[in-house]
């Protein structure tokens, strides 16, 4: 009895001290942000102001040259994908624990991806754009790296996953290292493998029009020159766009994904 | 006759300092039908295992048709393999493919790397792996994937596999522990009746006494790595089979 009671106060003590915490950070981040409700509310004014006058209605008429950068923003991603799955499926084989040929192979592709995954898309497109220039090329190599950091380290994760007494049957039927891989690994990496390529194609479409501000071309070049023009109705339109293409994506992708798993 | 396979004062003993095997000798004669019994962490599955060198003994021999295999490089390990068929307690197929590419599995070490990562087997190996599904009563679910079976025709779809390596020795490692009575004396009667009529020499793990009384020709015990019993099954007495189990039993829940 004692001891519940015991618990039961430490237990009160810990939230209070958490809720203290919380409250704490909350207040001191907000003084360090100089962040106000009244600056808040009073912005509402110039929102619907902009978002009324300037940006409503969508100009449709400007859809037959948006429709061109929006099939390079899928160009991007689905290219981005591809290829970067092609790569990322030889590295996580060397990346996964349970089947690389040596630990140090491990260490370095793990290390080696993790750096392009950690630089973010829209870097590596700054980065791009200073030695390719603007265009559909920095876009679609920014997408490929960011793929390659991303579906890598997946990719491994799910062949780490994978039932080792399976493998381990078919090392005591007197296969090889490579008959392993493909007849006893892949079968069951497989689906992991459409579904992680899938989520990623969805990830590169959205990243893609990011990536398009800073010079990858695509929608996302198209909103930038649209914003700095002063063309907020074509803008609007663009908006709508992406929504459609991401939406449409997504839908996609989710059917495939049942057919195929 | 020649012993078919001799084991040599195996040992193994795990990195983190588990004895698994101590101290073991024995030899298994062409035609034997052995039973190892023991209970759990025994070091059944170990003693299987480093008779095919899934588990690398320690120290002792391992000695299958003459030959020490237990100092053989990987390429002849793979050799020795395809000579030694074996079966699972959790079947281990694999799921997303079919069940007769499942048995043909079997014939990888057999088979060229490239055509062998790729499926291509030969049609003598397809023809032969259709007949030993036929034989096992599950012509008519060759193109289903395994993962649509039952546990006792994923087990016979094991077998199969082990089977199609046209084996002269197969290894079982408690292969009816995850199924059902029905199913379970199903598959004791194939490997029993096939390792008859094929002159396969089989050692089968085993934790039902019964079932090892059975259909064992000689019957192991083990205890904690090492041999307590080694003969016929009309030897194995009670205080014998108490011996092999005495302190083996944990309580399930610790009463506080």
């Amino acid at each position: 009895m004692n001891m519940i009671q015991e618990l039961k106060k430490r237990k009160r003590l810990q939230i209070l001290l958490l809720f203290f915490f919380v409250t704490g950070l909350t207040i001191w981040s907000a003084i360090g942000t100089n962040f106000s409700f009244y600056e808040v509310f009073s912005g509402f004014g110039l929102i619907s102001n902009f978002v009324f006058l300037d940006l409503l209605p969508p100009d449709i008429a400007a859809s037959g040259t948006l429709l061109e950068a929006i099939l390079e923003t899928l160009y991007m991603g689905f290219v981005g994908m591809v290829v970067g799955a092609l790569i990322a499926l030889v590295l996580s084989f060397l990346a996964a624990s349970t089947t690389t040929p040596h630990p140090v192979v491990q260490v370095i592709v793990r290390a080696f991806t993790s750096i392009m995954r950690n630089i973010p898309g829209l870097i590596w497109a700054l980065i791009l754009v200073a030695s390719y220039g603007i265009g559909v090329t920095v876009g679609t190599l920014s997408l490929i790296l960011g793929s390659v950091g991303f579906l890598t380290r997946v990719f491994a994760d799910t062949l780490e996953e994978i039932d080792t007494g399976k493998i381990e049957a078919l090392h005591a039927t007197g296969s090889s290292y490579f008959q392993i891989l493909a007849q006893g690994v892949f079968p069951q990496f497989f689906p992991g493998f459409i579904a992680w390529s899938l989520y990623n194609l969805e990830l590169n479409i959205r990243a893609s029009t990011i990536i398009g501000m800073v010079g990858g071309g695509g929608i996302g070049f198209a909103i930038q020159k649209g914003i700095k023009l002063f063309q907020y109705k074509e803008v609007s339109m663009a908006i709508v766009l992406v929504l459609i293409l991401i939406l449409s994506t997504e839908f996609l992708t989710s059917k495939i994904r049942e057919r195929i798993i | 006759m020649n012993p078919i396979l001799q084991v040599e004062n195996l040992k193994k003993v795990y990195s983190d300092g588990t004895v698994a095997l101590n101290n073991i000798n024995f030899e298994v004669h062409p035609g034997e039908f052995i039973v190892v019994i023991g209970p759990s962490g025994a070091g059944k599955s170990t003693l299987l295992r480093c008779i095919n060198r899934l588990v690398e003994p320690t120290s002792g021999d391992v000695v299958f048709k003459g030959k020490k295999i237990n100092k053989i490089g990987a390429r002849q390990v793979k050799q020795v393999r395809r000579e030694i068929g074996m079966v699972f307690q959790n079947f281990n197929l694999i799921d997303r493919l079919s069940v007769v590419n499942n048995v043909l599995h079997g014939r990888l070490g057999y088979t060229g790397t490239i055509k062998g990562a790729l499926g291509l087997f030969s049609k003598k190996d397809i023809a032969e792996a259709e007949e030993i599904l036929e034989r096992v009563g599950l012509s008519k679910q060759k193109y289903k994937r395994a993962d649509e079976l039952s546990g006792g025709q994923m087990q016979r779809v094991g077998i199969s596999r082990a089977l199609a390596q046209r084996p002269r020795l197969i290894l079982a490692d408690e292969p009816i522990a995850s199924l059902d009575p029905a199913s379970s004396k199903i598959i004791m009667d194939h490997i029993f009746t096939i390792c008859k009529e094929d002159k396969i020499t089989a050692i089968v793990n085993l934790h039902q006494v019964d079932v090892a009384m059975k259909y064992a020709t000689r019957i192991i015990g083990i205890k904690s790595g090492e041999v307590i019993f080694d003969g016929q099954p009309s030897h194995l007495t009670k205080n014998i089979i108490d011996e092999i189990y005495s302190n083996a039993k944990q309580p399930l829940v610790n009463a506080q």
